[in-house]
């Protein structure tokens, strides 16, 4: 199993996608946390306080979950598109491994996603709230969870677009489907027409929302990242078995 | 014992019956021709004994096992596929190398297998760029990643060029010197004849003979190739003795079922002038497209 993570980690490594999400992410985050330290303070912006640093770690939650939903959707699905499915599972017949190994490869680059775009949200903000004379608590809480939470939520992001990618075999389709749904506000127009309005932090991206934008209206943290992660593995199990039993022509 | 064995082997695609109860066995240490016109089933057949497509009835072992059951895959079979592909943004050694490490392999036997299809200059270069030749090569380096036994190659000639394909006759009887046992799918017979030792014929998703090829055109109508000023009177005098004759052209007839003796004892009989005779072994390209209905196309 372990090799086949790791040949899973080569595949994301020796082409461009991965280099160029891990650059965006770290780059996208500079340039968002930049203009959010530019407009601080401004009528209808949040001012510069000292938990400012928990304001900024989330900043970039949104276009860095996107991507990972869309890592995990071509790493699945790209294998179909350009027909290295094929020899994919001649190495590995069993294909439930393979899956597995994607999830898991997938997960770890979500991860060094997150990484790199907090690294970067230190490295402008730090020396900025510093140069305006702002103290901020490196080693504040408050910080560190939200720094994880948005670690594991990138993570689980990329596994969801694995199973999402596993379950439509078609790359496209697949993207589509995951843009829509993530872009459209899906799950609020579903509460709204169900009249549940607690329903919509059960719903997956209401639930992920516990971590990339914690509030009044969300899940606990840990309790927003099991139901995320429940979503996310039973959409890879479902098309993980979907993937094993399908016949590759 | 059986390096390749199909039994039974049968595949159904919504209406379309793909295979049909095929039943062959490939020995070890063979090479064998698998041919047949395109649309036959010779890419679902193979497709079936490595694992990627599941069979609706029957048995189809590799190596003495299903293939999905080998515990091994890459270092028992190697298998080049029509439909297999590349990312064209990875380069032809990076391609190798993910496929060595999830195999298990050496990430270093990606050179050597490079250097093996000579493409050792190119293997830095992204896949996307490489010719149609260059690629089934590249298909041929990933089969022999793993060293393995079986080699199962669907149509690897498609796309080489005279030299290419020279080339790959070289490669695959070498691989057969070496004790390896290799299938080798084409829908030209020709393609093939000088490197199997074996040929397994499937047309409409069955078996049509399975024998050597010295069987296959012993096997096969002969015939004789008369020019005639009197080509009716000759044909009548044939056919009465049982021949089988077609009027070729005028003054031209091809007979099968009797030998250059008969046909002019025959010719004598009745009178008959005679400008040429000469006896034609059949070629193996036409007990090819006999045996699968003149459905397969020319070189």
């Amino acid at each position: 199993m372990t090799r086949l993570v790791h040949s899973e980690l080569l595949k994301l490594r020796t082409t461009r996608t991965a280099r160029v999400l891990l650059t965006l992410a770290a780059a996208g985050t500079a340039a968002l946390v930049a203009i959010v330290l530019l407009l601080a303070g401004r009528p209808g912006q949040p001012a510069l306080g000292p938990d400012a640093l928990r304001l900024l770690v989330l900043v970039p939650a949104q276009p860095l979950t996107l991507a990972a939903l869309v890592l995990g959707v071509l790493g699945m699905a790209g294998e179909l598109r350009h027909g290295t499915a094929t020899s994919t599972f001649l190495v590995t017949p069993k294909r439930g491994r393979v899956v597995a190994a994607k999830l898991a490869a997938a997960a770890v680059t979500g991860l060094a996603m997150a990484a790199a775009s907090s690294a970067a949200v230190l490295a402008v903000g730090l020396p900025w709230l510093r140069a305006k004379g702002i103290e901020v608590a490196i080693a504040d809480a408050g910080v560190a969870a939200r720094v994880a939470g948005l670690a594991v939520a990138v993570a689980l992001y990329a596994v969801l677009g694995t199973g999402l990618g596993a379950l439509l075999r078609n790359q496209v389709a697949a993207v589509v489907v995951g843009l829509l749904w993530w872009t459209q506000g899906v799950e609020r127009v579903l509460t709204g027409i169900l009249h549940q309005p607690g329903l919509e932090r059960w719903l997956p991206k209401g639930a992920a929302a516990a971590l990339t934008a914690p509030g009044d209206g969300t899940l606990p943290m840990w309790a927003g990242a099991l139901v995320f992660a429940a979503y996310g593995l039973g959409l890879a199990l479902l098309g993980g078995r979907l993937v094993a039993r399908r016949d590759l022509t | 014992m059986a390096a390749i064995s199909v039994q039974g082997l049968t595949k159904r695609f919504g209406d379309v019956l793909a295979v049909d109860q095929l039943n062959f066995e490939i020995d070890q240490g063979t090479v064998a021709g698998f041919l047949g016109p395109n649309g036959a089933g010779k890419t679902t057949t193979l497709r079936m004994l490595l694992g990627l497509v599941a069979p609706t009835s029957g048995t189809a072992t590799v190596a003495g096992r299903p293939y999905r059951e080998l515990p091994d895959p890459a270092r028992r079979v190697g298998a080049v596929l029509e439909a297999s592909g590349f990312h064209p943004g990875r380069s032809a050694r990076d391609h190798l190398r993910v496929l060595a490490v999830a195999a298990g392999i050496d990430p270093g036997r990606a050179d050597q297998a490079l250097e093996l299809t000579g493409l050792a200059a190119a293997g830095r270069r992204r896949v996307g760029g490489f010719s149609l030749g260059m690629r089934q090569r590249l298909g041929l380096a990933g089969a022999l990643l793993g060293d393995p036994e079986v080699l199962i190659l669907d149509e690897p000639a498609n796309g080489l060029d005279p030299e290419g394909v020279h080339w790959l006759r070289g490669l695959v009887r070498g691989l057969a010197d070496e004790g390896r046992t290799v299938l080798v799918s084409s829908h030209v017979l020709a393609e093939v004849a000088q490197t199997v030792d074996q040929v397994v014929i499937i047309d409409r998703g069955r078996l049509v003979a399975q024998s050597t090829l010295a069987d296959l055109t012993a096997g096969a109508d002969r015939a004789v190739r008369v020019r005639t000023p009197q080509p009716e009177a000759l044909r009548d005098l044939l056919v009465a003795s049982g021949a089988r004759v077609a009027l070729d052209g005028p003054g031209q007839l091809t007979v099968t079922g009797a030998t250059t003796e008969q046909v002019g004892q025959a010719a004598a009989a009745g009178g008959v002038v005679l400008h040429e005779m000469r006896f034609e072994r059949s070629n193996l390209e036409d007990v090819f497209l006999e045996l699968t209905g003149g459905k397969g196309e020319r070189p």
